[in-house]
């Protein structure tokens, strides 16, 4: 009764106040009982403040200007956008402000985040949840799909909300050669066929982790078995196999193995300058995005593997600190409309595909849909989703990275 | 008011700044370093986070590469920036554009340089593509590995490119408000032009020379941006290293960053104390 | 003093002036080239395709840049202003007096300048979140003032050194204010420590990256941040604009004040003076 007469004053206090004035919302609980319309009254003339990576001027100007466009023109609410170099170090603000005691007035509103990051979030009562069903749009996310539900292999349990997929693919330039390496098994000829021609970034970098994953998936002769839950036996057997197979790999690879790449774009500018000849991403529409603003040469074409490529789905989470957690809401439905998640997969805009069930959204909608047409040098996403195979659970990832810092990295 | 209570308030707010924020600083991360932190709860100081650290083959590695980087840069820097001061002091054709040039270098800030030097020394850069153009290469492998590399090549290049004007200026300004006098009368006493140099102009300039270098040691030694760039990834160099494991996601990674930081701390006062000992005594010899 | 130099020595001082002179605008010139490149692959000497792109980008509203100069530039001027106000009182003490525990007090207050940022803000990073100072301007500014006020003191130490307190006795003795002392007697005599303290503490917070980084937390960004950000992602056009507009207010401002950068001035001498 008292909850609901905090918000009839702070709703009657709205509309008598004239124009810009928000009010603090950091009571997630306050939230989740309310209706979708108190929520957005209640984040009317607000801001946001989302914390994502900002190494792509693409991202940052959808975001800013789309999104934020939208937010303000029908919310009145601001979006500050803040770059980041890594996902990591908005997850350390959040972290550093709970152990400092700063439980509602948080800096960070919003992250884009999916994998380790999430886990860390959650496992640590970092994360605000439970109020996925008052989104209206949450209707278009198909929660049964266990991709979805569960982010490398955490269940999501309501505390983020899908924003993109992604699968990993390579790529290569043709001016230079035809026949890429279509397998891991390949890859590892080809590398001792072609030394110094191919490296992957250091993990823990994301793109480098997830090639390791697959070379683990490799020497454990698929991943079938490594589902569930983190075995030591299964992750031993296939851990001695990988490391030998990546230590065998060292002396063939760029600066002969000496040092790796400190991220994938450190990677992407040697592929670009032919210091190597192969490249690959977890977000596949690099490619094109890349050719088009210059960075990679225009006859790379990225491409899938036979035996197929690890995806994941990528998601926005709030933080429990947040003290604008009304206007975050506000911001998360607008992520799953289906014009938003359109507009992100136009190839020239982002080229991300969807993370919600776009046979759910309206009929407008699905037609723009239809009328996509993907990077000519784009790996097609359809080919790509025939062979996906799933992300390993937290546990397997943080042990296999460790594991290559202490067996390989060195 | 006495000049005890004058002098007091005169330099009160700067050592309330520097004692709060600076000293403040270190001594909550010597604080934190020992896991010791009461306000969050943690009452038992303990050595685990140094243990970890100093058993830790990559730490030896990155302190050797950092002590080496900054050894070198200052070394180098140091030599050079006398003798671009013994060039500036004489006129000469192009000289107001090399002083211009000096001064121009100070405000250019070291990540600047730092990303120009990428782009000129990795081997698909600017003078590989020249090495390219006249055949001297076949493809980017064949040229030297200057950046990401074990021995730092790139980052001393770079280091070396910012502080041969910073110790240059100082040094020139120093030899300028000297004069040229003491040096007119050794060379009319039949000294060489080495001699001269060796025994009248260089122990004038060395103080300054010297605050200078301790200075540059001190800044190659600690900073973060450039080998972040320019950098192999192992061994990393020290303050990467330790803002790696400030930024760690596994929490139990924080304190030994502190630890990094207070060894980074500590030897900087090491300098400090080398320094004050060794010119105290050159300046009184 | 002999004027005559050999030939051999004089072109040796040409060539050396020559090979200074290219060294020391190199490492400017593929980030110019770039900032004007759509695309410049090995082995291309230049690139084959010339666009507008980046500084399109980097002068756009969305893209932040204009913003972040205009914050660096704030941020810059009150850590100047502040090491001002704060270490011209400090350097007269310093530079004026002996007193007992001089030392020691000189070796705090320069300490920062041989102790690595990065050995401190680790410390600082905690503290501040408590007080809330995190990801704020005035964090960041107070965490510049470590770094800039040191350089301050030190050169207002070495003009004060060269000072004569006497003009000021006599003002006084003439019936001035303190405060009509200090600003016809004391500032014009001053003014070239000043001058030049303030251009290093301004130069020292323009090329801060670690503390603001860490105390800033992304949320204040300024442009080394955003430099660093587009660097390690590969958009090397956009580095390239972004790099120019970064070097340009420090190239103003030295316009301004380079004359009293020689030695003649005794500012820079100060330098050699602890």
């Amino acid at each position: 009764m008292k909850q609901n007469l905090k918000v009839a004053l702070m709703a009657t206090s709205l509309i008598l106040m004239p124009a810009v004035g928000f009010t603090d919302t950091a009571d997630g609980d306050a939230l989740n009982k309310m209706s979708w319309d108190q929520v957005v009254e209640l984040g009317k003339g607000g801001e946001v403040n989302w914390f994502l990576w900002g190494g792509s001027d693409n991202i940052n100007q959808y975001v800013s200007e789309h999104l934020g466009g939208r937010l303000k023109n029908e919310y009145g609410i601001t979006l500050n956008r803040v770059g980041l170099s890594d996902t990591v170090e908005a997850v350390n603000i959040v972290l550093g402000e709970k152990e400092s005691g700063v439980m509602d007035a948080g800096s960070v509103d919003m992250i884009w985040i999916n994998g380790e990051n999430f886990r860390t979030m959650k496992q640590g009562g970092l994360a605000y949840c439970g109020y996925t069903d008052i989104l209206p749009n949450n209707t278009f996310v198909n929660w049964d799909n266990p991709a979805i539900a569960n982010d490398f292999g955490v269940p999501v349990e309501g505390c983020e909300v899908p924003w993109s997929k992604a699968q990993f693919a390579f790529a290569y330039d043709t001016a230079r050669f035809d026949n890429p390496p279509k397998s891991i098994g390949e890859l590892i000829d080809w590398v001792k066929q072609n030394p110094g021609r191919f490296t992957y970034p250091a993990p823990p970098d994301f793109n480098g982790s997830v090639f390791v994953r697959h070379v683990f998936y490799h020497a454990a002769g698929g991943v079938d078995s490594l589902l569930g839950d983190f075995d030591q036996v299964k992750f031993d057997a296939a851990a001695a196999k990988t490391w030998d197979i990546l230590n065998d790999m060292e002396p063939n690879l760029w600066r002969k193995g000496k040092t790796y790449p400190a991220s994938i774009s450190a990677m992407e500018q040697l592929y670009a300058n032919r210091e190597v000849d192969l490249t690959f991403n977890y977000e596949p529409s690099s490619v094109g995005l890349n050719i088009e603003n210059g960075t990679f040469p225009p006859t790379t074409q990225g491409y899938g593997l036979m035996d197929g490529t690890i995806g994941n789905t990528n998601y926005t989470i709030i933080p429990f600190n947040s003290p604008n957690k009304a206007a975050a809401l506000v911001l998360q439905n607008l992520l799953l409309s289906g014009e938003a998640q359109y507009e992100k997969a136009r190839p020239d805009v982002w080229g991300a595909a969807p993370a919600i069930e776009v046979a759910r959204t309206s009929v407008n909608v699905q037609a723009n849909f239809a009328t996509i047409v993907a990077h000519p040098n784009v790996a097609p996403a359809a080919e790509l989703a025939k062979a996906a195979l799933p992300e390993l659970q937290a546990s397997w990832i943080s042990a296999i990275e460790k594991g290559w810092m202490a067996s390989v990295g060195r | 008011m006495s000049d005890r209570m004058k002098i007091f308030l005169l330099i009160l707010p700067a050592m309330f700044i520097i004692v709060v924020l600076f000293f403040g600083g270190l001594l909550i991360g010597l604080m934190r370093s020992f896991n010791y932190m009461p306000v969050i709860g943690l009452t038992e100081p303990d050595f685990s986070a140094y243990i970890s650290v100093f058993t830790d083959k990559e730490f030896y590695l990155s302190f050797l590469l950092t002590f080496h980087i900054a050894f070198t840069s200052t070394v180098i820097s140091s030599i050079l920036a006398i003798g671009a001061a013994l060039l500036l002091r004489r006129n000469f054709v192009g000289r107001r554009i090399v002083n211009f040039l000096f001064q121009l270098n100070l405000t250019v800030p070291h990540l600047v340089g730092a990303i120009g030097m990428l782009y000129l020394f990795s081997q698909s850069g600017s003078f590989a593509r020249l090495a390219n153009e006249f055949g001297m290469i076949q493809g980017p492998s064949d040229f030297p590995a200057l950046v990401f590399d074990p021995y730092a090549i790139g980052i001393i290049l770079q280091y070396v490119w910012k502080e041969i004007p910073f110790i240059g200026v100082i040094v020139l300004a120093n030899m300028q408000s000297i004069g040229e006098d003491y040096e007119s009368v050794a060379r009319s006493l039949g000294a060489s032009k080495w001699q001269t140099f060796r025994f009248v102009l260089l122990p004038l300039i060395f103080p300054g020379v010297l605050s200078a270098s301790v200075m540059v040691f001190a800044f190659t030694f600690g900073a973060y941006e450039i080998p972040a760039i320019l950098g192999a990834n192992f061994p990393a160099a020290l303050p990467v290293l330790a803002y790696r494991k400030y930024t760690d996601v596994d929490l139990a990674a924080r304190p030994e960053a502190m630890a990094m930081a207070i060894v980074i701390a500590l030897l900087s006062a090491l300098m400090i104390y080398f320094y004050v000992r060794y010119s105290r005594r050159r300046i009184r010899g | 003093m002999s004027n005559r130099e050999s030939v051999s020595i004089r072109s040796f001082r040409v060539l050396t002036g020559v090979f200074l002179i290219t060294w020391l605008i190199l490492p400017l010139i593929p980030l110019a080239i770039w900032s004007f490149a759509h695309g410049w692959f090995y082995p291309d000497l230049l690139p084959q395709t010339w666009s507008l792109r980046a500084w399109k980008y980097a002068l756009s509203d969305t893209a932040g840049v204009i913003d972040s100069l205009w914050l660096t530039i704030g941020i810059s001027l009150a850590a100047t202003v502040l090491s001002i106000l704060v270490g011209v009182p400090a350097g007269r003490a310093l530079g004026m007096y002996k007193f007992r525990g001089k030392e020691i007090v000189e070796l705090m207050i320069l300490a920062p300048t041989i102790v690595p940022g990065i050995a401190v803000v680790l410390g600082i990073h905690s503290v501040f979140i408590s007080l809330g100072l995190n990801n704020t301007v005035w964090g960041v500014i107070l965490v510049h003032l470590i770094p800039t006020l040191p350089y301050m003191v030190l050169v207002m130490a070495g003009i004060f050194a060269n000072y004569d307190p006497a003009f000021e006795a006599q003002a006084r003795s003439l019936g001035a204010s303190s405060l009509k002392t200090f600003w016809y007697v004391t500032l014009p005599a001053i003014r070239p420590g000043i001058i030049v303290g303030g251009l290093f503490a301004f130069l020292v917070s323009w090329s801060q990256y670690i503390l603001t980084l860490l105390i800033g937390g992304g949320r204040v960004e300024t442009l080394p941040l955003l430099l660093f950000n587009f660097a390690t992602s590969g958009r090397n056009d956009i580095t390239g604009a972004i790099g120019m507009i970064y070097i340009l207010p420090g190239i103003v401002i030295l316009l301004l004040t380079a004359k009293h950068l020689s030695g003649r001035s005794g500012a820079v001498g100060g330098f050699g003076q602890i």
